[in-house]
């Protein structure tokens, strides 16, 4: 048998009164990819993050996880499945402290007993040790993006989605932060679908990538495959970015 | 006149503490599940007659009944929670409302057939008798009563603070969408939460009924004061709880001894409307 995918959506449709989000979207993630989502505001892509992760529920579609039809199924159990995410819009347990915030996330695998072994490596990896035993509604954004990306590896995910994790950060940090994903992607084996505006990490980490317009797939391909689709062009890609890609 | 209220200083403050107890379970409910419940007091109502029934059976003491009791309305929690309250989770608000209005008349319905209308009492409690200070009495069954409520006070703050399941339920509380999608399976942790507070009425049950006797429209005052004690404390801070429940004891006894013992949910209610006029978030709340 061929690589099956690890995420399969077929035909997945979204509305919201008259509004179409998603229409009639299909895409698949292999196990070991980064897969960039992108498109233009209003795209749909949080929406059909929120679809596949249990959310929302679909008007129709399919979604199927290593196998398993999760179309319906609840957040907890897709996450027990392996699936994990973070949000574009940051929401904290506000008055929780990161430690306790990961914890929350770890015990989706783990119970007391080793519960803290996870949280300790957890809390390393993310560099999160300074404000290890601080409330999250006193943290700054770039350190509230960090604790949800703490909070989803501490479930143990085979597969992350990544809405806007990249936003708002400096050079630096971006960099850093490309570091850390590829570093997962290949250590940790988790597979990524990664929603970004931000071009320099789109380009720079993602095998594949998949361009959402109005809520449809308009195109998908690689990265350079995608930068010189006269459509996405069109319908994407501002000028700035043209100019980045050439 | 100084000496009466320093007596109900002392008095108040035990019987606070106990309404504190009680209110907490009102507030884990409303602050995890964001569900108001109306039927509360009625919690507190049938846990004193089943406390009754229980001392009555067995020959025992009002306070050793919740060992019987807490069980009883930790299931009766459960199976109104997944009966009831969980269908209406994702309904508009006055839905949630019906239905713990209506469940409180079933239970007022329920106590007058199986206990009929008159106030049911147990046989004189061991611990009956008072601690003399100076000119000052302190009942043995409130000081009981205070004490075993604090306990229980502290348990649930290290259950809250320290155990899976209590993190998940405040995780739940800030996000209930999140703690989902984190793993949390929240109809498991609604319905611990509902049957905890369920739970928690039996334990103030059982003290209430070492010195009380019990009715069944009882759960009228017991609604009123755990509203108020909530109403005055906010959410998510269990020493203003406390506080609270001290402020609105205090209140009741100052009522009974210089106005009129008829008057006790007067001071109550009129602590309850200020507070929501002037000051909503209450005294202890977080945003
Ligand atoms: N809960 C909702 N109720 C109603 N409409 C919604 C809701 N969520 C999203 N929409 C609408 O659905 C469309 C897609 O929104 P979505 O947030 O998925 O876009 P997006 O691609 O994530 O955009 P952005 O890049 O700005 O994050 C938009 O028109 C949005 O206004
Ligand atoms: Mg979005």
């Amino acid at each position: 048998m061929e690589n099956q995918p690890m995420l399969k959506v077929t035909n997945l449709t979204k509305k919201f009164g008259n509004l179409v989000a998603v229409n009639n979207a299909s895409m698949e993630v292999y196990p070991g990819e980064i897969v960039g989502l992108i498109g233009p505001n209003g795209a749909g892509k949080t929406t059909l993050f929120n679809a596949i992760t249990g959310l929302y529920k679909p008007e129709n579609g399919k979604v199927v996880f290593k196998g398993v039809n999760i179309t319906g199924f609840l957040p907890h159990k897709i996450c027990k499945l392996g699936m994990s995410r973070t949000f574009q819009v940051t929401r904290a347990f506000l008055h929780m402290t990161v430690e306790d915030t990961v914890r929350v996330g770890a015990y989706n695998r783990r119970n007391e007993k080793n519960v803290l072994a996870k949280v300790d490596e957890i809390i390393e990896l993310c560099e999160l040790g300074d404000i290890r035993t601080r409330v999250c509604g006193d943290l700054g954004l770039a350190q509230l993006r960090k604790v949800e990306l703490a909070r989803a590896l501490a479930t143990e995910p085979e597969m992350l989605l990544l809405d806007e994790a990249g936003a708002g950060l400096n050079a630096t940090e971006l960099s850093a932060f490309m570091t850390l994903l590829q570093s997962l992607n290949k250590d940790y084996h988790i597979t990524f679908c990664v929603v970004e505006h931000v071009m320099q990490m789109v380009m720079g980490i993602c095998q594949r990538i998949v361009v959402l317009d109005s809520g449809e797939l308009i195109a998908s391909g690689t990265p350079s495959e995608i930068s010189h689709n006269q459509r996405v062009i069109e319908a994407y890609l501002g000028k700035r970015a043209v100019n980045y890609v050439n | 006149m100084i000496e009466t209220a320093t007596q109900s200083v002392i008095t108040g403050t035990m019987m606070g503490i106990i309404y504190a107890l009680i209110a907490l379970g009102l507030s884990i409910i409303f602050g995890v599940m964001n569900v108001v419940n109306f039927a509360h007091g009625d919690f507190v109502m049938l846990a004193m007659y089943l406390s009754f029934t229980v001392g009555t059976l067995f020959a025992w003491d009002a306070v050793i009944t919740p060992v019987i009791t807490v069980p009883l309305l930790f299931v009766f929690g459960l199976i109104t929670y997944y009966l009831l309250i969980d269908r209406t989770l994702r309904q508009m608000y006055v839905v949630q409302l019906a239905v713990t209005v209506g469940l409180q008349i079933l239970m007022r319905s329920a106590a007058l057939i199986i206990w009929q209308a008159q106030p049911r009492a147990l046989q004189y409690s061991f611990i009956q008798g008072n601690i003399e200070i100076g000119p000052y009495s302190i009942l043995t069954s409130r000081l009981v009563g205070a004490v075993v409520s604090l306990i229980f006070i502290g348990g649930i703050a290290y259950f809250l603070n320290k155990t899976w399941s209590g993190k998940a339920m405040r995780a739940a509380s800030d996000d209930l969408d999140v703690a989902s999608l984190m793993g949390v399976n929240y109809h498991r942790t609604y319905a611990l939460t509902f049957a905890i507070g369920a739970a928690l009425t039996a334990v103030a049950g059982g003290l209430l009924m070492s010195f009380q006797q019990t009715d069944p429209q009882g759960g009228v005052r017991f609604g009123l004061l755990s509203w108020c004690v909530l109403a005055l404390a906010g959410l998510g801070s269990l020493p203003g709880l406390i506080v609270s429940g001290i402020i609105v004891g205090i209140a009741e006894t100052f009522a009974i001894s210089f106005i009129d013992p008829r008057a006790r949910l007067l001071a109550v209610y009129a602590i309850f409307i200020l507070v929501l006029w002037l000051r909503p978030r209450g005294l202890f709340g977080r945003k």
